[in-house]
């Protein structure tokens, strides 16, 4: 005890190296920043999957798998947050401490920079504290609210804002908001001056695994049962679904028709169906998206080609994402993403508004989707007042947008305001840490 | 009246075979006779009043669905953890918290819902409360930071350990149980909000004077030019924007020409006046919100319109219902499909 106490009150160095994780519900993003060099994240399946060969991967494992039909998931995180940490510990025990781990680190000469979703439990949080300290035993700690990373990049860049190159890059970003739409849930997250407002942070329980479900509802009472092909559905949603910006109309061209009847645009496809042929886990492992060959039956095709199952999606493709715009579509009462990034706004003063709608910076995989910003721009003037300038924008790589502003972070002098060494740790107990994590920086003048 | 400690739990348990019970048959139109009289159902009937083609079957339906679909898997996946194949790093001995971080088979829900138990406790009784843990001592500030504080032993401990029985209960809790308490939380929070920032419903208030009070300001020349980040800034009334705030300085560059239609009343536009320091510092520092506090519930707005429904085979609008089973097909096509398998089940 002595010792340690010693130690601290010299002061031990901070540690060189530090490891950013973005711990998603489906993958993490992990990398290494030492000193000013960063190297970009790995993408890591935060999974344990078992196939039907009863095989399991573990992690990044799984890019090894050849098979994905009725493959089995276990996930650590539910709903954003990591539950099950016996199964945590085991993927990053793979990924990061093993002698032959993909991406090694000694976490007593590391420090961990590890995003948390807004809004977590207590206990959970304290979970997570104790396990970084006393199971993994880093150096230095500090977890952060996911979407304030955000704050810690070049905003402008994003919107492509015309600027002098003089002009100095806010880090971080004056007034920003950020909606982050995930795999568990959609939060709308904002920010003034890299500090979330945490009044105003609201939640939609609509992500991708909530529309990974009903695509594979849907395709399951159209065309053949799918429920235990969850993993085939994720990629297909990933890759075939699109935000429509007339619904209606897309509705209706995708429409059959009466008895009998077969309107033109369904024939022809109108632009808007896709042919997917689903792997056979023979010769493809992945599915493959070919457009729509109107004229030729299904049946005739299946002849043709006896070994390929193809799926015709038609408004599966835009009915999915409609979710995050219309919750009420599946019963669930809860506002869609316009109004929900309104409800946020009422709560903040109104001086605030101009300068939060004028930023609005999507990270997420869900903002991958085609039409997603230009949608939900849309929809905001639809609510705003006429003389707010609404600008929406998505980083270049919405997925690994959270990864690399904490990487940001990780080199900027506020970590050093906000990490809290193992030492520390020991000496204040858990209670200490959560506190101040959750106070976070103060605010200056 | 603390009920000697007792807490009323509703059953959320469905069945799937059907009940029975005599009810009066009064024809189509609705009568008073089937009004319930459980203050309970009264109020649930109320929240449901834009589905109105909506019976208690349909809501049961509709809540089994999302349950189905925020599930990970259709099937529950358990997977047991692989044995390592070098088995290279050395197995040390856990720490007790650790052990127990790793042993507990919780899920989210069950978390959720001691939180919930722990909450709903601390309410009702907040002595028996706060001897349980100093933690929970106000539910206004759901961070429990300053609770685990005075416990030293952490809140992971507790809420497993003493509030397990309380908790198992509670995990069978009906939903509306739920929804009343964050009904109740929801009303909690919007007093709550308020008296924290001290200075902050005066400070609104003078806002919302100011707003109705117009602001003459001269309209930024060009509405094309993107915003600068922090506020609409060059106006001749420095007053409304304190250029001395700290938190977020004043544009530096200088404003954007003036353009002659500028003193156009009919062009002039409205800038909202901008927060104080005190007010920005009062949001910055203000506590997170609990987990369901900060889940996203329908205002007035959305309740308003009536709900989209869909076929249920094609996923066109849905336009006619099926006489057996209420599901919403669109047409005589969908609905053959439809009959094929309809089956009106109880329960279903």
């Amino acid at each position: 005890m002595a010792a340690s106490r010693k130690s601290r009150a010299a002061g031990p160095p901070a540690p060189s190296t530090t490891l950013v994780l973005d711990n998603g519900a489906n993958t993490i993003k992990a990398g290494f920043v030492t000193g000013d060099k960063t190297d970009g994240p790995r993408i890591i399946p935060n999974c344990l999957a078992r196939d039907r060969h009863r095989k399991t991967y573990v992690g990044s494992e799984l890019e090894k798998c050849r098979d994905f039909g009725e493959i089995a998931l276990r996930r650590p995180v539910e709903k954003g947050f990591v539950v099950s940490w016996e199964a945590q510990k085991e993927i990053w025990d793979r990924e990061f401490f093993d002698d032959k781990a993909p991406q090694r680190c000694d976490p007593s000469e590391t420090r961990l920079v590890l995003t948390e979703q807004p809004n977590a439990l207590p206990a959970l949080q304290t979970h997570c504290d104790q396990m970084v300290f006393e199971e993994f035993g880093f150096a230095s700690y500090f977890r952060g609210v996911g979407p304030a990373f955000n704050a810690y990049q070049d905003i402008q860049a994003i919107f492509h804002t015309p600027r002098t190159p003089d002009t100095p890059v806010d880090v971080p970003a004056e007034v920003i908001l950020v909606i982050d739409s995930g795999y568990s849930h959609t939060t709308v997250t904002p920010m003034v001056q890299g500090r979330p407002l945490h009044q105003a942070i609201r939640r939609l329980d609509v992500g991708g695994r909530l529309m990974t479900n009903y695509l594979t509802r849907l395709l399951s009472v159209r065309h053949f049962d799918m429920r235990n092909e969850t993993f085939i559905a994720n990629e297909m949603r990933e890759s075939v679904c699109y935000v429509s910006l007339d619904f209606k109309g897309d509705l209706e061209k995708t429409w059959k028709g009466t008895r009998g009847e077969r309107r033109d645009d369904y024939l022809s496809g109108a632009g808007i169906a896709r042919d997917y042929v689903l792997p056979d886990s023979h010769t493809t492992f992945h599915g493959v998206v070919r457009d729509y060959e109107p004229g030729v039956s299904a049946r005739a095709r299946k002849a043709a080609v006896s070994t390929e199952d193809i799926l015709t999606l038609r408004n599966e493709r835009f009915v999915v994402p409609e979710l995050l715009f219309n919750p009420s579509d599946i019963g669930l009462r809860q506002p869609g993403l316009a109004d929900l990034v309104m409800q946020s706004l009422s709560v903040l003063p109104i001086g605030l508004w101009p300068g939060l709608l004028a930023n609005i910076v999507v990270v997420g995989g869900n903002a991958k989707l085609d039409n997603f910003i230009q949608r939900l721009q849309m929809e905001l003037l639809e609510r705003v007042p006429d003389e707010c300038v609404v600008r929406v924008a998505r980083p270049e790589d919405p997925i690994i947008s959270t990864w690399v502003g904490a990487a940001n972070f990780a080199r900027h002098e506020h970590v050093e305001r906000l990490a809290v060494t193992k030492q520390e740790y020991e000496e204040h107990g858990a209670g200490w840490v959560t506190r101040k994590f959750a106070a976070g920086l103060p605010v200056e003048p | 009246m603390n009920n000697f400690g007792v807490i009323e739990v509703a059953s959320t348990a469905t069945k799937n075979t059907p009940g029975w019970a005599y009810v009066p048959d009064t024809g189509p139109a609705l009568s008073a006779a089937l009004q319930p009289a459980n203050r309970k159902r009264v109020a649930r009937k109320q929240t449901t009043l834009s589905f109105s083609d909506l019976s208690a079957r349909e809501e049961t339906r509709i809540r089994k669905d999302l349950e189905a679909l925020d599930r990970d898997s259709h099937k529950d996946a358990n997977i047991a953890i692989p044995p390592r194949p070098g088995g290279s790093r050395v197995q040390n001995k856990h720490t007790p918290n650790v052990r127990k971080i790793l042993q507990s088979q919780k899920t989210f829900a069950n978390h959720l819902d001691d939180y919930q138990a722990m909450l709903a406790l601390a309410e009702s009784n907040p002595g028996a409360a706060a001897a349980m843990n100093a933690a929970v001592a106000k539910p206004s500030t759901p961070t429990t930071a300053a609770s685990k504080s005075a416990s030293p032993a952490p809140t992971a401990a507790s809420a497993g350990g003493s509030k397990r029985s309380a908790a198992a209960a509670k995990r069978a809790a009906a939903k509306e149980k739920q929804e009343q308490e964050k009904e109740k939380k929801k009303a909690r929070r919007t007093p709550k909000a308020e008296p924290e920032p001290e200075a902050e419903p005066q400070l609104q208030q003078q806002q919302s004077q100011d707003d109705q009070t117009d602001i003459e300001m001269p309209d930024a020349a060009a509405p094309t030019e993107p915003m600068p980040t922090s506020a609409p800034e060059p106006n001749p009334q420095p007053s409304t924007y304190p250029r001395e705030s700290l938190i977020l300085p004043a544009y530096a560059k200088p404003p954007p020409q003036t353009h002659p239609g500028d003193a156009d009343p009919l062009l002039v536009s409205h800038v909202p006046p901008f927060p104080s320091d005190d007010e920005l510092r009062a949001l910055m520092t203000a506590p997170p919100l609990s987990y369901l506090e900060a889940r996203a519930e329908w205002g007035d707005e959305e309740g308003r319109y009536p709900v989209r429904v869909f076929c249920a085979v094609c996923g066109y609008w849905g336009r006619v219902k099926c006489m057996k089973c209420g599901t919403r097909v669109c047409a005589l096509e969908c609905l053959e499909a439809h009959r094929e398998e309809c089956v009106s089940r109880y329960g279903l």
